[in-house]
């Protein structure tokens, strides 16, 4: 559903991605991990179109859905005509919105705030508003941009369930996140990203056995293994390695 | 381009306009009290310029009209920086609309309600400012839409120069002051200076006038038009291949 191909991008000097690869199938998941500035948000803003690479190729199977990092709506539109907006605007026909409206708003635990405006809602409330309009239309590939930052434990603990259920679903996902609980409670694969390179790919299970070196091995252990200035330069690995 | 895509966001524009009306009311409201407050002074001066029976109805309707109506210029403007507020923007872009689709979604319930404005504008101020005029106001027709529709360009190309909504609305507002001043609608061009005569015909302020005063204090007809409609249309073109060449879908806009 998505293959990315060799991303380089830089901002002036800085370099954000470094010959980046990584590819998704429907029904998969993909955690996208890395510290602030590891180029995360990067790559999700060039595989949707809204940033050009400097070399690279992307390669998407269909329609996107995103959710970026910081909430988007109208605060002043309701719920639903937020939601009937951008499902008109994604090219859903005005005969299937009500039901995609009711089918999301059921996943996302949305149904008794639909007619309220959106400014009026919760954090945990906008956040699920937010990621409810990243899934109108049914897209291919879902990315999701720490879709749970900033929520309860509640909140991150339904969208974690939903997107579970999405995937199911044969949706492809790519999920980025600072919460290592919620990469396990996924199901997905990582990809470990760190000054704009790929440093560990592979199952959960994988990373952790592999980087993991204090006891236990947790992906907490493989993670700052991975991404700790200095020490984990041996442990990096090749972009194609996993 | 789809035309589905640019209905569903000129629906939408509508809506958020509609959940925030007090800004079109204003847009009504000021020029309406203005034309009251300014009306004997343009008299006397329309008078001195060799207009005998002018009641300053002629020239305080349009004018106002004229200067008010450039707070559209701010509003487009405000519009694309509001999706940058809210961060819509980049949801925009996702769902594959072009930037065609986009533009042209956003200004189009700007043209609407610009035309709105000089509409109740003139169904309100003339009546109630006693406005006679000697030719067929509906002459005005063209050269109004061709006016409106050069501002809300003005609008979009003022997006496309500035990074910041604080540019936005000083440029905007700026342009309220100066090519409504310059262009001969917050005064009788008569009592400007000799070198503002020929800076005048460079804002789209001097040719909406010069086309209102043709047919209201000259009793002009609308091939009067020609020329105001004409102009006001290369100055639209103008602005359009500025703002293609600076518009930036992935610009970063700092809004709120």
């Amino acid at each position: 559903m998505l293959e990315v191909s060799g991303i380089s991008k830089s901002y002036g000097p800085r370099v954000a991605l470094r010959d980046v690869s990584l590819s998704v199938g429907a029904g998969e998941i993909v955690a996208l991990l890395g510290r602030n500035g590891a180029g995360k948000t990067t790559l999700v803003s060039i595989v949707a179109g809204l940033r050009r690479a400097e070399s690279g190729t992307v390669s998407v199977g269909g329609r996107i859905g995103l959710a970026p990092q910081e909430s988007g709506f109208y605060p002043t539109l309701t719920c639903r005509q937020n939601l009937r907006f951008f499902a008109r605007w994604a090219g859903v026909s005005r005969r299937q919105i009500p039901g995609m409206i009711e089918r999301l708003a059921d996943g996302l635990e949305l149904t008794g705030l639909l007619d309220r405006q959106a400014r009026q809602l919760s954090g945990g409330e906008q956040r699920r508003l937010h990621t409810a309009i990243a899934l109108v239309g049914d897209p291919a590939l879902v990315l999701l941009d720490e879709p749970t930052v900033g929520a309860d434990v509640q909140t991150r603990g339904r969208l974690v369930e939903f997107v579970r259920a999405l995937a199911a679903g044969g949706t492809a996902v790519v999920y980025s996140t600072h919460y290592l609980g919620e990469v396990e409670s996924l199901g997905a694969s990582l990809v470990v990203l760190d000054g704009g390179v790929v440093v560990a790919r592979g199952s959960v299970a994988e990373v952790k056995r592999r980087y993991a070196r204090d006891t236990p091995a947790t992906i907490e252990n493989a993670f700052v293994q991975l991404t700790q200035p200095g020490s984990a330069i041996e442990l990096r690995v090749p972009a194609d390695v996993g | 381009m789809s035309a589905r895509r640019i209905l569903a966001l000129v629906r939408n524009e509508f809506r958020l306009i509609a959940q925030d009306p007090l800004p079109i009311m204003i847009l009504v409201a000021f020029p309406l009290i203005m034309m009251a407050f300014l009306k004997p002074t343009f008299r006397l001066a329309l008078l001195a310029s060799g207009h005998p029976g002018a009641t300053g109805a002629e020239q305080v309707v349009p004018g106002q009209a004229v200067s008010n109506g450039f707070y559209i210029v701010g509003m487009t403007s405000f519009a694309f920086f509001a999706e940058h507020g809210w961060k819509t923007w980049d949801r925009l872009r996702v769902g594959a609309g072009s930037a065609a689709d986009i533009v042209i979604g956003k200004t189009l319930p700007r043209l609407a309600v610009s035309l709105l404005q000089f509409l109740v504008l003139f169904l309100i101020g003339a009546p109630l400012e006693g406005l006679h005029s000697r030719g067929p106001l509906l002459a005005l027709i063209p050269m109004v839409v061709a006016f409106a529709t050069c501002l809300v360009l003005l609008g979009v190309l003022v997006t496309a120069l500035c990074h910041t909504v604080q540019q936005a609305n000083a440029v905007a507002f700026g342009g309220i002051v100066v090519f409504g001043a310059i262009g001969g609608a917050l005064v009788p061009l008569e009592g400007l200076p000799g070198w503002a005569h020929h800076v005048a015909p460079a804002t789209p302020t001097y040719w909406a006038m010069r086309g209102f005063r043709s047919v209201i204090l000259s009793g002009g007809s609308i091939d009067s038009q020609l020329l105001p409609v004409v102009t006001l249309a290369a100055m639209s073109a103008g602005f359009v291949l500025v703002a293609l060449a600076r518009f930036r879908l992935d610009d970063a806009k700092v809004a709120f």
